[in-house]
């Protein structure tokens, strides 16, 4: 009786043996079919994205109404748009006295050879959800006006890409311009426009402008 | 004459039978795990309805047997009563296995205990009748159940597990024995589990359990279907709720058949909405929730062997508070001196941008047999499919496209081997092997937070289980793992030279454009994972428990590639390549002490960290957005301590009191700071009466007191308002301050027959309205946490 419990046992282990051996050579080639399927069909490099929202250029044009070759330029360049460092720069002087017409330009020029237009493109097509403020400090008399024909803009105020700008005496100081993407409320009853809530979509402050 | 016929044919019959029916049986019992003899088995033997029982050698014999089928039915203690078909054919022989470990081969769940599937770690079980009083909630709201867990939140529904103050990428989930793969790095990532399609919740703090993971540094949460039965049986369960706040409400269903063969099947399906939530001031604009879930399995489970296929399907619809999603840090300061959100609209269901869409599908099919003498072996494949879109605040047609849309697809095969014939030295052995390939569709024209990568992963693992004695229990482990990313990844050329890539990884590149460089990461990661530990009992009423584990993580995708905006922070976050893996070296006791009455569980533990990776601010930026801080992942060695404390004290048979208790400190060596994020101290009390006669009712009052965080990072900065050069400090470290909120939960249980009832809870969370904030609320920037909240549910078992 014993021994054929031992030989029973011995049977059992063999059978044992064989069956874990036939499950893992089963297991090991399911993994390696697994690696070959998946290894050969991936070899495809990504495509670059383009970011869509970007906005890497932002220039605003002051062109004196009674002289066209007055004009004071300011620019912001973040070639990473918004996740990158911006470089701000003031060109020209304000004349003092004079009146200027304000022509803004927003561009995703991430791809040069294509820039996007972001300022009509997206923001003057959502007016609704956007609006302008200006800001200036440091004792500059600079005082600004929306213009009669500005877009409406966030709760039927004026956008604020249409505006006029008024030089006083000479003086020195900064010019904030902000974009606030779905203000909470806007309000443009001072010209230069607050808000409440909303997002920042920019906020670029020139210094050292100058009306001479 | 007839009848004279019938008589001889009888007779002449019975004479044969009579004649043939001297045979001998002998049955031999043995157990089938260890092939050892078991003696003092009740054999009934049904054709001929009458009883004998196996001798001292397990055998047993019957006599005077014709040839033809003899049915016996084989009991004996702890046993499940087998019942087996003998064909004699003269005198026969036959060997019967029983199997009388049952309880300690995890085939029987223990009423009571619940089923820990450790020994020496610190494991607290959560189970079905604690459990589904979270069917409106989440998995990490029900873990809040067990002291030193705790939860990282964004806003009330995302809410990630946190245990002894380590969260994501350091917490292993298994659910129904699958390594949940969901893009879990990210802490407003929240784990995808259907919390009604779970029957009994483990809670392992550290990286006790070696053979799920190496990489638990903060520890494991293993989710269990129930429990097989083999009896044909159908039965199901149905939960409705209600909840005030957020004018939520939910359905949950399951319907169980189970045969006496061992063939099982279950269905179970939930569905739960809710709208905006409220504060006890405002409304939570855009916090409503869509969650829909179906769970299905079948298979057939005998002792010997068994398979399972397991399907689940999970998809939320989450909405962010509108007023967290912010541009600048101009914003994030507005939105902290406000003091409420910005965006306070009236109640509505409906959800908007920001928000998330996630999808998980989950599929398994398991095998496992058990063989004498030796030991249970397990196979097992799993797939799943995690798809996370995240919708931003965008314009025009941009509005429906995500600006996050992720695809993690995860293989993983198995095969276990769990040695239990001698039921004082088990061994349990193991193999694994995982793809993984994520894809970040481009489509979405928002650059690529996180690459397209294929990640391999391949583990092997010991374990063995020593009961020295009555009172000594001993485990060991050791675990290796490999792990390799593939990775595509492109970089802003002005990224790659500030991070100084252009020096150490120039070989990677391999294409470029005007404005970034295509990169081909490929990282290899080798990690050793071990853990010993003991559990001695003091006496009948009180052990100690005694582990250490070691334990080794890989940086994840966003750790390593991670670069880009966190809208509702207002900053930057960037990864970095470089990063090596995680060690965590952690030792833990436990003071057990059970009376009837009086019930204490101490547990304190240690912590340290080397190249703990988190995130820390680094630098500012000037953007046309103003300026911008920039927050990189760091390593730096770290090392947290604490203790954690459950007391439950029966002062009647009517009046229970328990108390949950949780101290945690936790420091960045190298920096000689705090870390953030780490849990208050905090205390829960609960006055519990119950009353069987009454229905079993039971009413209780919880008081939740969280103190104020006193020791935290100091991440504030200062930001210079160009327009008028004037300095403003922006606090985003100071925690706030400490509350204490009362809750209120009864329910009673209804009878119908002998096998239904129903169960009607009702609840009131946040009893007085409280306005408070929690440190740990990713949103407490922004607006405060829920108010008041009365929630109803009934639940029908039938």
């Amino acid at each position: 009786m014993n021994t054929k419990t031992l030989n029973l046992k011995t049977m059992k282990i063999n059978y044992l043996n064989s069956n874990l051996m036939k499950t893992s050579k089963l297991f090991l080639s399911a993994l390696f079919c697994l690696t070959l399927i998946t290894s050969c069909s991936d070899d495809d490099d990504p495509e670059a994205v383009l970011e869509e929202e970007l906005i890497t250029n932002v220039t605003l044009t002051f062109v004196n109404d009674a002289d066209a070759t007055d004009i004071v330029v300011m620019t912001s360049v973040a070639p990473d748009g918004q996740d990158g460092a911006s470089i701000e720069d003031v060109t020209g002087s304000f004349t003092a006295g004079a009146t200027y017409a304000l022509t803004l330009s927003i561009l995703n020029a991430e791809d040069p050879n294509d820039p996007e237009d972001v300022l009509n493109e997206d923001i003057i097509k959502e007016a609704d959800e956007h609006f302008f403020t200006y800001a200036v400090s440091g004792g500059i008399n600079l005082t600004m006006s929306r213009d009669g024909d500005d877009i409406d803009g966030a709760d039927s105020n004026k956008l604020g890409v249409n505006t006029t700008w008024v030089a006083g005496a000479v003086s020195t100081g900064n010019v904030q311009i902000k974009l606030i993407h779905l203000p909470e409320g806007a309000d443009d009853s001072d010209e230069f426009g607050s808000v409440t809530g909303g997002s920042e979509d920019l906020n670029i402050t020139f210094t050292s402008v100058e009306i001479q | 004459m007839k009848h004279n016929l019938l008589i001889v044919v009888l007779c002449i019959f019975s004479t044969i039978h009579s004649q043939n029916c001297k045979y001998t049986f002998i049955g031999e019992i043995m157990d089938f795990h260890d092939a050892t003899p078991m003696s003092g088995a009740t054999v009934y033997i049904e054709t001929l309805n009458s009883y004998t029982t196996g001798d001292i050698n397990g055998k047993f014999s019957i006599k005077n047997l014709c040839n033809g089928k003899l049915v016996l039915v084989i009991s004996h203690v702890g046993c499940e009563t087998k019942r087996i078909d003998v064909d004699i054919v003269g005198d026969t022989y036959e060997k019967i296995s029983m199997e009388h470990h049952l309880e300690e081969l995890d085939e029987v769940s223990l009423q009571n205990k619940g089923n820990k599937t450790t020994k020496t770690a610190q494991e607290t079980v959560i189970k079905d009748n604690v459990l589904k009083r979270y069917s409106s909630l989440s998995l990490g709201d029900a873990l809040k159940e067990v002291a030193g867990i705790s939860s990282i939140n964004t806003g009330s529904t995302i809410v990630k597990p946190m245990i002894n103050g380590l969260h994501s990428s350091r917490i292993l989930i298994l659910n129904n024995s699958v390594r949940l793969q969901d893009q879990e790095w990210g802490i407003e990532h929240a784990p995808n589990i259907d919390i009604n399609s779970a029957n009994q919740i483990s809670v392992i703090k550290g990286a006790g359990a070696l053979a799920y993971g190496g990489d638990a540094i903060g520890g494991v949460v293993v989710i269990n279907s129930s429990k097989v039965i083999r009896k044909d049986t159908l039965y199901g369960r149905t939960i409705l709720g209600g909840q005030t706040n957020g004018r939520g409400y939910n359905i949950s269903s399951t319907v169980n058949k189970n045969y006496n063969s061992g063939w099982f099947a279950q269905v179970q399906g939930s569905y739960r909405k809710n709208g905006d939530f409220k504060a006890p001031d405002y409304n939570l604009t855009n916090t409503g929730l869509d969650s829909k879930g179906l769970t299905t399995r079948f298979g057939k489970n005998k002792f010997q062997s068994g398979f399972e296929v397991y399907y689940s399907y999970l998809k939320n619809e989450i909405g962010i508070l509108g007023a967290s999603h912010i541009g600048s840090v101009f914003d994030l300061e507005r939105a902290i001196n406000l003091g409420q959100p910005s965006i306070r609209r009236a109640f509505s269901y409906d959800i908007n941008a920001p928000k998330q869409d996630i999808t998980h599908h989950l599929a398994k099919v398991s095998y496992y047999k058990r063989f004498s003498n030796f030991g249970k072996v397990t196979f097992q494949y799993d797939y799943q499919n995690n798809k996370r879109l995240e919708f931003d605040v965008r314009i025009g047609d941009r509005r429906n496209i995500p600006a996050i849309d992720l695809t993690l697809q995860t293989h993983t095969v198995l095969a276990d081997a769990n040695l239990d014939a001698n039921l004082n030295r088990k061994f349990n052995f193991g193999i694994m092997g995982r793809y993984q390939d994520n894809f970040a569709n481009p489509d979405t024209g928002v650059r690529r937070l996180i690459p397209d990568y294929n990640k391999y992963d391949f583990g092997v693992y010991t374990t063995t289980e020593w009961r020295l004695n009555n009172d000594l229990i001993l485990d060991a482990g050791i675990r290796y793992d490999f792990n390799r990313f593939d990775a595509k990844k492109f970089y802003r050329k002005s990224r790659w030279e500030e991070r100084g890539y252009d020096v150490d990884f120039s070989d990677i590149i391999i294409d470029e454009t005007p404005t970034q460089f295509l990169t081909n990461p490929v990282f290899d990661y080798h990690n050793i994972s071990a853990s010993v530990g003991a559990k001695y009992y003091l006496n009948d009423k009180s052990y100690l428990i005694g582990n250490y584990a070691l334990s080794s993580r890989p940086p994840n995708a966003s750790e390593l590639f991670s670069d880009g905006l966190h809208h509702s922070a207002a900053r930057f976050e960037l990864g970095d390549i470089r990063f090596d893996k995680e060690i965590s070296n952690r030792v833990s006791a436990s003071y057990n002490y059970n009376t009837s009455k009086f019930n204490l569980v101490t547990e304190i533990f240690y912590n340290r960290i080397s190249d703990y990776i988190y995130l820390k601010p680094f630098a500012f930026i000037p953007t046309t957005r103003g300026p911008f801080p920039l927050w990189e992942y760091q390593q730096a060695d770290a090392e947290l301590f604490g203790i954690d404390v459950n007391t439950s004290y029966d002062v009647t048979n009517n009046w229970q009191w328990q108390n949950k208790t949780a101290f945690i400190k936790g420091y960045d060596l190298k920096n000689d700071i705090p870390l953030i994020d780490l849990p208050a101290f905090n205390t829960m009390n609960q006055i519990t009466y119950n009353n069987k006669a009454w229905c079993n009712f039971s009413a209780s009052i919880k008081s939740e007191w969280v103190f104020e965080q006193n020791e935290f990072p100091d991440f504030n900065f200062e930001i210079t308002d160009a327009l008028t050069s004037e300095k403003r400090e922006i606090d985003i470290s100071t925690p706030p301050p400490a509350y204490h909120l009362l809750h209120f939960y009864s329910e009673a249980t209804f009878s119908f027959g002998e096998k239904s009832n129903l169960n009607v809870a009702l609840g009131i969370n946040n009893l007085f309205d409280t306005s408070y904030r929690n440190y740990l609320n990713q949103l407490r920037f922004f607006a405060d946490d829920l108010g008041r909240n009365v929630t109803l549910q009934i639940q029908f078992n039938y």
